[in-house]
């Protein structure tokens, strides 16, 4: 499968007054084409850091950081700016839509960043917001929705571009748990049928478990990559089983 | 980002803080109104001026001068030391001769009386050609016409305000006094006209002691036309009449004959010189740039030359300081805009930290990060700029006509404070400039900011 991440041997070091933290290790991974990953950390452990050099927000200190055959860490920030406007998607915490903007405006700025025309923008972002099952939503401004609805908003506006990856950081972060499902399942779905790349940094496991793979990384080190497409077929099969003994159960019943 | 999505994005930025933009914006509309009345009243002087110059036969004109000659109201200042020369006849062929010089007419000037019915009035007759007048830009009212030349009898021009001199024989009091113009239709009704101002003075008071036994001739003489305006509005032809000097001339050779005519040069034994010397020479040149080379020219022949366009240069100068004044007080005011415009922008940064790290993570190009706060900053000096014009304009109205009256008084026929077209474009453009030179490090900024710290999770 073709690599559209590849990291090798990635540093970052911050000088803390007069000690040297090492917020990246000498990190090496590789991401897949149309890959879900998590990169699984405690607060501090280097994952936000990662992700942002992933990003292009950051300059590693030492590594190669090439997404689609291209070395980002040599670019400059306005060749980092529109590296990012041609092939990354962007999901943040805290939803990040603008205030003055309504839903279907804040889905279409991407594109009003690449000098998309307003009918054909507008046009896009609609199809998106159906996407996001946000239809009804799309006059409303950010204030006027819940913020599930927003960082659903924002999943929308991260798609709108048709980018090669989404970044995701910690997309969850503010909401509940019962909407933060919701949210996972709807960035699962819209991946896997749109068989986009996602990554997302969280420190919550069982969020990560949505994932096809799971970076463990402590102390800017990934420790261990736990492949749950396996476990989680497994975990389909047996749901199903379930299922149909309920099934069976009921029929016997009747 | 295309140019129109740059325009909504900043336009919406300004109307969402409408207060603080209004507030701003009202910083650019003093600042441009202050430059704007200033210079326009510097403007309002200037043109006059023009326009005094343009009545005056414009800037080709010139007036020649040589020993004082004529006896009239008006001086050409110290003159008479420089030059010993009179201007004659031969003189006029002279300065007709010169190259470039379309025109040369002798000018003469003289006091003289005007009577009818119980008014009497003091008039300044100055006697030139019809070409001189015509070359003058005279304003005659309609059905007037310049008198004819080298006729018989005398025929005039009045200047407008020329009324005003008159005043009741018996009474004494006058115009200045009561406010009331004489019941004299100077267009239709024959005036007489005293040339020989000694004697018809010595008849009147009846002091025969100058030994004199001469009377005053009193001339019949006609209007031909009269100069366009009332009382009230001022021309260069305000308090004079205007007659041929040929017909002129010839009148007073026949007055004073044997005599010597008051104000013409003698000899020392008292009898007057064959030739007829005038005040002074009008002469146009062809062309503006020929100008200085004729008056240097006449210079040489001993003439005094005064030349409009001579006026007009230390004019200018003066005119360029006061407008440098006026416009710098008004600058000063612009200048406290333009850091109202800089604290403002900073302001909407610090407040759009958050988004400008959005836009620039989202694939917002710096080039157009810097173009949304310049264009905004800008926006805010434009628009001041056209509402401190549309005040301006009505500022000025007001002002003239609060001093209207004053300024017609003063020549300003129009009105002292005068913004002409090009004045309000470029204070329009001038605002913008101060807004986008205002913007510019704070857009400069907001294109530095890092993604990174503008988008952390506090």
């Amino acid at each position: 499968m073709e690599n559209v991440i590849e990291v090798h041997n990635l540093y970052k070091l911050y000088r803390v007054g007069d000690s040297v933290v090492r917020a990246l290790n000498g990190v090496d991974f590789e991401i897949h084409q149309g890959e879900f990953c998590a990169i699984v950390g405690t607060s501090g452990s280097g994952k936000s850091t990662l992700l942002n050099m992933l990003a292009g927000l950051e300059k590693p200190t030492k590594g190669e950081i090439i997404i689609g055959g291209q070395h980002i860490e040599k670019l400059k920030e306005d060749e980092l700016v529109s590296f990012r406007r041609d092939n990354v998607g962007f999901i943040f915490q805290s939803f990040h839509l603008i205030g003055t903007m309504n839903a279907l405006e804040n889905v279409a700025l991407p594109l009003t960043f690449r000098g998309e025309g307003r009918t054909s923008r507008l046009k896009k972002a609609d199809q998106m917001l159906e996407l996001v099952n946000l239809k009804k939503h799309k006059k409303h401004l950010p204030n006027q929705m819940s913020g599930g609805q927003q960082q659903r908003v924002g999943v929308a506006r991260a798609l709108v571009v048709n980018p090669k990856i989404i970044f995701a950081d910690e997309p969850t972060g503010n909401l509940d748990s019962h909407t933060s499902e919701e949210v996972m399942k709807l960035m699962q779905d819209v991946v896997r049928k749109q068989n986009k790349t996602l990554v997302m940094v969280t420190h919550d496991d069982h969020l990560a478990t949505y994932a096809d793979r799971v970076f463990h990384i402590i102390d800017g080190e990934i420790v261990r990559i736990e492949d749950n497409r396996g476990r989680k077929e497994a975990l389909q099969t047996l749901k199903e089983e379930k299922k149909e003994k309920k099934a069976e159960n009921k029929e016997q019943r009747v | 980002m295309s140019i129109i999505d740059l325009l909504r994005m900043s336009i919406g930025n300004l109307k969402r803080r409408k207060l603080r933009t209004f507030l701003t914006v009202l910083g650019v509309i003093i600042g441009t109104a202050s430059i704007v009345v200033m210079i326009s009243l510097g403007m309002g002087l200037q043109r006059s001026l023009y326009e005094e110059v343009e009545q005056s036969g414009g800037l080709t004109m010139l007036t020649v001068t040589g020993k004082s000659a004529g006896d009239a109201m008006t001086y050409y200042g110290g003159e008479e030391d420089d030059t010993t020369k009179y201007i004659t006849d031969d003189t006029i062929k002279e300065i007709a001769g010169v190259e470039h010089v379309t025109l040369a007419a002798p000018v003469y000037e003289m006091s003289a009386y005007a009577l009818k019915g119980k008014y009497m009035g003091y008039i300044n007759l100055i006697g030139t050609t019809k070409e001189a007048m015509e070359a003058q830009n005279m304003p005659l009212k309609e059905g007037g016409s310049f008198p004819k030349e080298g006729g018989n009898v005398l025929e005039l021009v009045y200047g407008n305000g020329v009324l005003m001199q008159f005043y009741d024989k018996n009474g004494g009091s006058g115009y200045w006094e009561t406010g009331e113009l004489p019941d004299i239709d100077l267009e239709k009704d024959s005036l007489f006209l005293i040339l020989d101002v000694q004697s018809y003075d010595d008849m009147r008071y009846g002091d025969g002691s100058s030994g004199t036994t001469h009377t005053a001739k009193k001339h019949v003489v006609k209007a031909s036309g009269v100069v366009d305006g009332d009382v009230e509005t001022y021309t260069p032809f305000y308090y004079s009449a205007y007659c041929d000097v040929t017909t002129l001339k010839n009148m007073l050779k026949k007055e004073f004959s044997g005599r010597v005519i008051p104000g013409q040069p003698s000899t020392k034994t008292g009898k007057p010189y064959k030739f007829f010397a005038y005040s002074s020479a009008r002469v146009k040149v062809d062309d503006l740039d020929h100008v200085e080379e004729v008056s240097n020219t006449l210079r040489e022949l001993g003439y005094n030359v005064d030349s409009n366009i001579e006026y007009m240069e230390s004019m200018k100068k003066q005119f360029a300081i006061v407008q440098a004044v006026l416009g710098g007080i008004g600058a000063v005011s612009l200048l406290v805009a333009a850091i109202g415009i800089a604290n403002t922008m900073m302001m909407s940064i610090y407040e759009r930290t958050k988004e400008i790290g959005v836009f620039k993570v989202l694939g917002c190009s710096l080039k157009n990060i810097k173009q949304l706060f310049l264009l905004e900053a800008a926006f805010i000096g434009f628009l001041g700029g056209v509402i401190g014009n549309i005040l301006s304009f009505a500022i000025s109205g007001v002002i003239n006509f609060v001093v209207g009256s004053a300024g017609d008084a003063m020549g300003m026929s129009s009105g002292i404070s005068y913004i002409p077209p090009w004045l309000a474009l470029a204070s329009i453009g001038f605002a913008v400039l101060v807004g986008m030179v205002a913007g510019y490090f704070p857009a400069l900024r907001a294109m530095r900011l890092s993604p990174l710290a503008a988008i952390r999770n506090e």
